[in-house]
C-alpha cells in the first residue's frame, strides 16, 4: 500500500493547475479591478448603482448559476461562443481558459471591493494637488493614489488569488471536470470524496487546500502591515 | 499687460459667485469673511471647478473662455497652487515632493533651479524627511517650494497662514516676500486675516457673498463706509512702508526711515531685518490702539514719533471711534468717545499723532 503522504500524478496536476489558474486569474484581474475600483471611488455618474450591482452580481449569485450564464454566453452554441467558433474556430467552454474565465468572473467583485475601499480612503485632494503640478488624471493616479492605496490593491490581488483557489461551482459547469485540463483542487477533491476508497487522496488535497489558503491570507496580512508601517 | 485677468460666474445652490479680478504684478491680497467665495475663486482659476460663464487670462494666454468653448485642464494652466492644508504627498520624501512637477517641464524651460529654491526656503535639512515628520511651518515652506518648481506664471495661495499657529504664521511672510522679489512671480494670496495680508501687500480685493465689493489699496478702502465694517472683522492695522537705510553690523542694528510722513520717521531695529537688502522697503504694522492724539506737540515726553496731520474722517462704529488722520499718508487711530468729545475732534482739524517706535511691529 502507498504511503498516505505520496501525491499521485493526478493530484499533482490538480495542484499545479489550481496554482496556475489562481495566479493568472489574480494577475489578469488586478489591472481591470484597479481601474474599475478607481472609477467607482472617484466618479459619480448616472446609473452608478446599476453598474455596481452588475459588478457585484457574481458575489451573491450561486456560482453554479454564474457558470451556467457563462456557458450560455461563451459555450460552443452560446450567444458569443458560437460566433467565436464559426469565425475564428475558438472554443472556450471545457478548456483551461474556461476555468480561468470562471475564476476571474467570481473573484472580480472581491478585488474591486478591496481596491475601491482603499482608494476611497485616499484624499482626492492629493490628486488635485498633482494636477496643479502638471500631472494628467492618469499620471496623478499612478504617482499618488496608487501608491497610497497599495495595501488595498495587494489585498485585492491576494483575495482574487484565494477566491480562485476555492472556485468550484462556476468552473464545474463552464469548464467541466477534466483531469489535467480543468480539474483544479476543489474539483479533484469533489471527485475523490465521491469515490469509495479514495479517502487518503481526498485528505491530501484537503491539506494542500488549507495550506494554500492559509499562506495566501497570512502573506496578505503581512504585506498590508508592512506597508502601513512604511507609510 | 495683466498678470491675471478673469471674470467668473458660478452658481452652487443658494450661492452665486460673480467675480471680476485683474492685477498687474506683485502680491495681491484677497480678503473676505468665510463663505465669501475665496476658495471657490481659487478653484475656478486653477481649474478644479469650472465656471458657468466667464474667462481667465494669464498674460496673453486664454485659459478659459466659455464663449469660445476654451477650458484648459488644470495641468496645462501653469498656475501654482498652495493649498490651505499643504497637501504634501505622504508617501514621498520632501525631495520627491519638491521635484514632482519637474517631470512635466521640458528641459531648459525650468524657471527656478532646485538648489536655489532649497537655499532660499531653507529646506536643506528637510530633504530626506517624510511630510509627517515636518512641523506646520516646514510643511508650508515645502508646499510653496513644490508649487514654485512647477515654473508657474502665477502663484495662488489659499490661507497660507491659517494652518500655522500665531507664532509660526508670520515666519512664512519673509519667505513670500523674498520669492516675489527674486522670481518676479505674481502672487494672489487669500486670507480672512487682515493683518497677515497687510504685512504682505496693501493691494486688496475685498470679497463678500461671492462679489468683489472693493478693490484698491488698504487705506483707500478704509475711507469707504461699507468697507470699513467688512474689514474690521478681519482686524484693523496701519501698515507703514519703511526704507532699509543701513545695517549696522557692529551694534546689530538696522536703521529704517520713512520720509513720506509730515516728519521723517527714523528708527533702529535689532538684526531681525537682516534678510532685507539696503534700499528695500519693509512694511511695519501699527495698531490703531497704539497711537495717541494730541492737539499740540508735546515736548517733555519720551515718545519721539510725533507727526502733525489733519483729520480726514471720523468713523463711528458701534461703541468704537476711529479717526483717519493724514500725516503724509493716512493713519487709522482708535479713540474713546469721551476723548472725541473732550478734544472737540472733527474733520479738517489739525492734530498730532504720537506713537512709540516699539509699537511698530515687523511681523517677522
Amino acid at each position: 500500500m502507498e504511503d498516505w503522504y505520496v501525491f499521485s500524478e493526478a493530484e499533482m496536476s490538480a495542484i499545479g493547475l489550481s496554482f496556475k489558474v489562481a495566479l493568472w486569474c489574480a494577475i489578469l484581474v488586478l489591472p481591470i479591478a484597479t481601474l474599475i475600483g478607481w472609477w467607482l471611488a472617484r466618479k459619480n455618474f448616472r446609473g452608478k448603482a446599476f453598474i455596481e450591482g452588475f459588478i457585484n452580481l457574481p458575489l451573491v449569485l450561486p456560482p453554479v448559476a454564474t457558470g451556467f450564464i457563462l456557458l450560455l454566453l461563451l459555450g460552443t452554441k452560446g450567444l458569443i461562443g458560437h460566433w467565436l467558433n464559426e469565425l475564428f474556430g475558438i472554443r472556450i467552454a471545457f478548456t483551461y481558459y474556461a476555468a480561468l474565465i470562471a475564476s476571474m468572473i467570481v473573484s472580480f467583485p472581491l478585488a474591486v471591493r478591496a481596491i475601491r475601499l482603499s482608494i476611497e480612503m485616499v484624499d482626492p485632494g492629493f490628486e488635485e494637488a498633482a494636477k496643479t503640478l502638471g500631472a494628467s488624471t492618469f499620471q496623478s493616479f499612478i504617482r499618488v493614489s496608487l501608491p497610497l492605496a497599495l495595501p488595498g490593491i495587494i489585498s485585492g490581488f491576494i483575495l482574487s488569488f484565494a477566491r480562485s483557489l476555492g472556485e468550484f461551482g462556476a468552473t464545474i459547469i463552464f469548464a467541466g471536470n477534466i483531469s489535467g485540463e480543468t480539474q483544479t483542487i476543489p474539483l479533484a477533491l469533489f471527485n475523490q470524496i465521491q469515490m469509495p476508497g479514495m479517502e487518503s487522496s481526498a485528505f491530501r488535497l484537503l491539506l494542500v487546500a488549507v495550506l494554500f489558503s492559509f499562506l495566501a491570507m497570512a502573506f496578505s496580512e503581512y504585506l498590508v502591515k508592512k506597508l502601513h508601517r512604511s507609510n | 499687460m495683466h498678470a491675471l485677468s478673469a471674470h467668473l460666474k458660478r452658481s452652487k445652490g443658494d450661492f452665486t459667485l460673480d467675480i471680476k479680478v485683474d492685477f498687474i504684478q506683485g502680491i495681491t491680497g484677497v480678503f473676505g469673511p468665510s463663505g465669501a467665495g475665496k476658495t471657490t475663486l481659487m478653484h475656478l482659476l486653477v481649474g478644479l471647478e469650472n465656471p458657468d460663464q466667464g474667462y481667465v487670462k494669464i498674460e496673453e494666454t486664454i485659459l478659459v473662455d466659455t464663449f469660445k468653448n476654451i477650458c484648459e485642464p488644470t495641468r496645462n494652466r501653469k498656475i501654482g497652487y498652495v493649498f490651505q492644508e499643504g497637501r504634501l504627498f505622504p508617501h514621498m520624501s520632501v525631495r520627491k515632493n519638491l521635484l514632482f512637477a519637474t517631470k512635466y517641464i521640458p528641459k531648459g524651460q525650468q524657471v527656478i533651479e532646485f538648489e536655489e529654491l532649497v537655499n532660499l526656503l531653507e529646506l536643506n535639512n528637510l530633504l530626506e524627511k517624510r511630510p509627517k515628520q515636518l512641523s506646520g511651518g516646514e510643511k508650508q515652506r515645502v508646499a510653496i517650494g513644490r508649487a514654485l518648481l512647477s515654473s508657474p506664471k502665477l502663484l495662488l495661495m489659499d490661507e497660507p497662514f491659517s494652518s500655522l499657529d500665531v507664532k509660526l504664521r508670520r515666519q512664512i511672510i519673509p519667505y513670500l516676500i523674498k520669492i516675489n522679489r527674486k522670481f518676479n512671480i505674481p502672487m494672489l494670496v487669500v486670507s480672512h486675516d487682515l493683518p497677515d495680508l497687510l504685512s504682505l501687500t496693501r493691494e486688496l480685493f475685498l470679497l463678500k457673498k461671492g462679489r468683489v465689493v472693493g478693490h484698491g489699496t488698504y487705506l483707500d478702502l478704509l475711507e469707504q463706509e461699507n468697507m470699513f465694517e467688512l474689514m474690521r472683522g478681519g482686524g484693523l492695522m496701519n501698515v507703514i512702508p519703511f526704507k532699509v537705510e543701513k545695517h549696522d553690523k557692529k551694534d546689530g542694528l538696522t536703521i529704517l526711515s520713512n520720509k513720506s510722513a509730515s516728519e521723517t520717521i527714523s528708527m533702529e531695529r535689532e538684526m531681525e531685518l537682516d534678510c532685507c537688502q539696503i534700499g528695500d522697503y519693509v512694511n511695519l504694522s501699527l495698531r490703531p490702539e497704539d497711537i495717541a492724539l494730541s492737539l499740540e506737540k508735546i515736548l517733555n515726553i519720551s515718545i519721539r514719533n510725533q507727526l502733525p496731520g489733519t483729520i480726514v474722517k471720523i468713523i463711528q462704529q458701534d461703541s468704537r471711534n476711529y479717526c483717519l488722520v493724514d500725516v503724509g499718508f493716512k493713519l487709522l487711530v482708535s479713540i474713546t468717545h469721551a476723548s472725541l468729545l473732550k478734544m472737540e475732534l472733527a474733520e479738517n482739524k489739525k492734530v498730532w499723532c504720537l506713537f512709540k517706535s516699539m509699537a511698530l511691529q515687523t511681523n517677522f
